[in-house]
């Protein structure tokens, strides 16, 4: 008995040692979400530690952007072999000493305090100025008109200073008062955009078999198109940071998959679905009872209703269409800096950043006589996305508040659309936007 | 074809690539052992999906050492056995009276041309602890203290269970060998 007991236990754990089943479809459609539920406190730690870094970037820029200003807060202004220095405060004493070294006359800082309202020269070294000086200045005078200073760009140390006061010379060779004043520019920070833009989404294939050659090869994106507003704000001259709300609406063709209306009556089965598509987008599931589907060139659906079971011919089913359309659209949401590299009538902008792209919508169609007739959709989607951008940023500035802007931008997707076995596929686009931006 | 190591770090890394690919690797060969511990389908699927989930979240602690097969086995197994024992826990598992006695086992046995899906349907049929002990025993090679502790009933109920157990399936496989016989020949 006990050899027979060992010989039964030899008997089913060889013969059930390789053996293999395959469980059903919904089975890993079960298992994905929850386990992509745990995952999603990660992926949004992750998302808040992008942002982090971005507002450090931000942030650094903006004391980079101070301290570049602040190193040109003593400039000199040069008048021909002679320089004046002066605090970019507009209310500052100035002291005209006599360099022992050279014929020169400088302007030194004296420290400002607060009850030197008013500019005031203080002349203690006066007496020692002598002729050349005085030529020096009376030179100085011939470059101003009015009260108004002009120097040419030769004679400039740092430009965008202005000077706004006067020079009298006594004749004795004394001077009455110099009045340094900042230019009072008024820096509209915040501006808002309206853009939009075609859009030509590609693909990169990072992983390939045979049927993901297949799949791509029958693929072709059609012209999506983005639009939305944005609103910015100036850092500095220089920086600016951007983001907003975008609507970008993305199309693709999946060509040789032919569709039939009519299939309601025959089919029998109690499924969510009857058909599978493979696309390099992810698997497009019917959800139209009425459509049958059949790939002829190929085994990118997959459905208990093969060849052998169901011929639509017979069956006399209507043909519809040879190409699915894939839908997707998403919210965008952007955060862009943006560094202006030329700063002249038309501005150039050099433009880059990270955008978050949020599924919004997501359908699949085919077309007959022109007309829309949906098919399902595609499953398995990223919900979230994350792309960077980079881009080169046109403004001609219309007038003081209004500018036209023409941005050529590269996006391209950190992940992609949609994983599953044998092919991972991460998107990116080329785009052209244009709009109107309002400063205030 | 990737190797396990990157697709268990993809996996760490959240790729949903590498998690469906990890499970249409596996599925297959783990649901024929969901099968073979559930008398029905819907019991087998759960079985298949809480202990893919528990393989997910438990891939982390996976060390490398030994086989990455045998691990993710031992977890379905596991699976297999805490929905036993949440199923028969409000009774005495070890109550055998309940089973009618199977008649004495046929002499001598001739198994071949009995193919897997067979011997699949065959276990199936067993009544649930009887299965049990068989699956623990006969196939995964537990010695019947560990049986005892692992579904809460004494080794001598173990050993009784896996002797009823033996005696039911080399019946039903000579059933079945005969019947497979009778067909071919006539």
């Amino acid at each position: 008995m006990a050899k027979e007991g060992a010989n039964i236990d030899l008997l089913f754990r060889n013969g059930l040692k390789d053996y293999e089943v395959l469980p059903p479809v919904e089975i890993w459609n079960n298992i994905f979400p929850v386990i992509r539920k745990k995952q999603r406190p990660v992926l949004l730690l992750r998302s808040a530690a992008l942002v982090a870094v971005l507002l450090s970037i931000s942030f650094l820029a903006y004391r980079w952007s101070n301290e570049l200003t602040n190193s040109s807060e003593d400039p000199l202004i040069a008048v021909g072999d002679h320089f004046i220095q002066a605090r970019e405060n507009s209310t500052s004493r100035v002291q005209i000493t006599k360099q022992p070294a050279g014929n020169q006359v400088a302007g030194t800082l004296i420290e400002k305090s607060a009850s030197d309202e008013l500019p005031v020269a203080d002349l203690s070294d006066t007496g020692n100025i002598g002729s050349s000086d005085i030529e020096s200045i009376n030179k100085y005078q011939e470059l101003t008109t009015s009260n108004n200073l002009i120097i040419p760009p030769s004679l400039q140390v740092i430009r965008g200073f202005s000077y706004n006061g006067e020079i009298n010379s006594t004749g004795d060779g004394t001077m009455k008062k110099f009045d340094f004043e900042e230019p009072k520019e008024k820096i509209n920070r915040w501006s808002i955009t309206a853009m939009a833009s075609p859009t030509v989404y590609l693909q990169t294939e990072l992983s390939s078999n045979d049927l993901s050659g297949q799949i791509s090869s029958g693929e072709q994106t059609r012209l999506s198109y983005t639009g939305g507003v944005g609103f910015a704000y100036k850092i500095n001259k220089k920086i600016s940071v951007q983001s907003g709300l975008y609507y970008a609406s993305i199309g693709n063709e999946v060509d040789g998959i032919s569709s039939f209306a009519g299939f309601r009556q025959y089919d029998y089965t109690k499924g969510d679905h009857n058909f599978e598509v493979l696309t390099s987008n992810g698997r497009i599931y019917t959800d139209n009872a009425d459509v049958f589907l059949r790939d002829y060139s190929g085994d990118r659906v997959q459905t208990m209703y093969t060849n052998d079971v169901f011929d639509p011919a017979k069956a006399n089913l209507s043909y519809i269409n040879n190409s699915l359309f894939q839908n997707f659209s998403y919210l965008e949401m952007p955060v862009i800096l943006r560094y202006k590299l030329i700063d002249k009538g038309i501005d150039f902008n050099l433009i880059g950043g990270l955008s978050y792209n949020l599924l919004v919508n997501n359908t699949v169609h085919t077309v007959i006589d022109g007309s829309r007739y949906n098919v399902g959709k595609t499953e398995g989607l990223n919900p979230l996305m994350i792309s960077s951008s980079l881009g080169m940023g046109m403004e001609y500035n219309i007038t003081d508040k209004f500018s036209l802007n023409l941005e050529p931008t590269f996006k391209y997707y950190l992940n992609p659309f949609n994983e599953f076995s044998g092919l991972k596929s991460h998107p990116y686009s080329f785009g052209v936007f244009s709009g109107l931006s309002y400063k205030f | 074809m990737p190797e396990i190591r990157n697709i268990i770090k993809g996996c760490l890394a959240g790729s949903r690539r590498d998690q469906e690919l990890l499970y249409r690797r596996h599925a297959a060969k783990l649901y024929a052992v969901c099968l073979q511990y559930s008398g029905n389908d819907d019991e087998a699927r759960d079985i298949l999906q809480e202990g893919f989930i528990k393989i997910f979240e438990n891939l982390i602690h996976y060390k490398y050492e030994g086989s990455f097969e045998g691990w993710m086995h031992r977890i379905v197994v596991n699976t297999a056995l805490e929905k036993y024992r949440n199923k028969h826990n409000l009774y005495r598992v070890d109550d055998i009276d309940l089973i009618p006695e199977p008649d004495a086992a046929p002499e001598t046995e001739d198994y071949a041309g009995i193919e897997a899906v067979d011997l699949l349907d065959i276990i199936r049929e067993l009544p649930p602890k009887y299965r049990m002990v068989f699956n623990l025993f006969a196939i995964e090679g537990y010695t019947h203290k560990e049986i005892s502790q692992m579904i809460n009933i004494s080794e001598g109920t173990s050993k009784s269970n896996l002797s009823r157990a033996r005696i039911i399936l080399q019946k039903k496989v000579h059933l079945y060998t005969g019947i497979k016989k009778k067909v071919i020949s006539g």
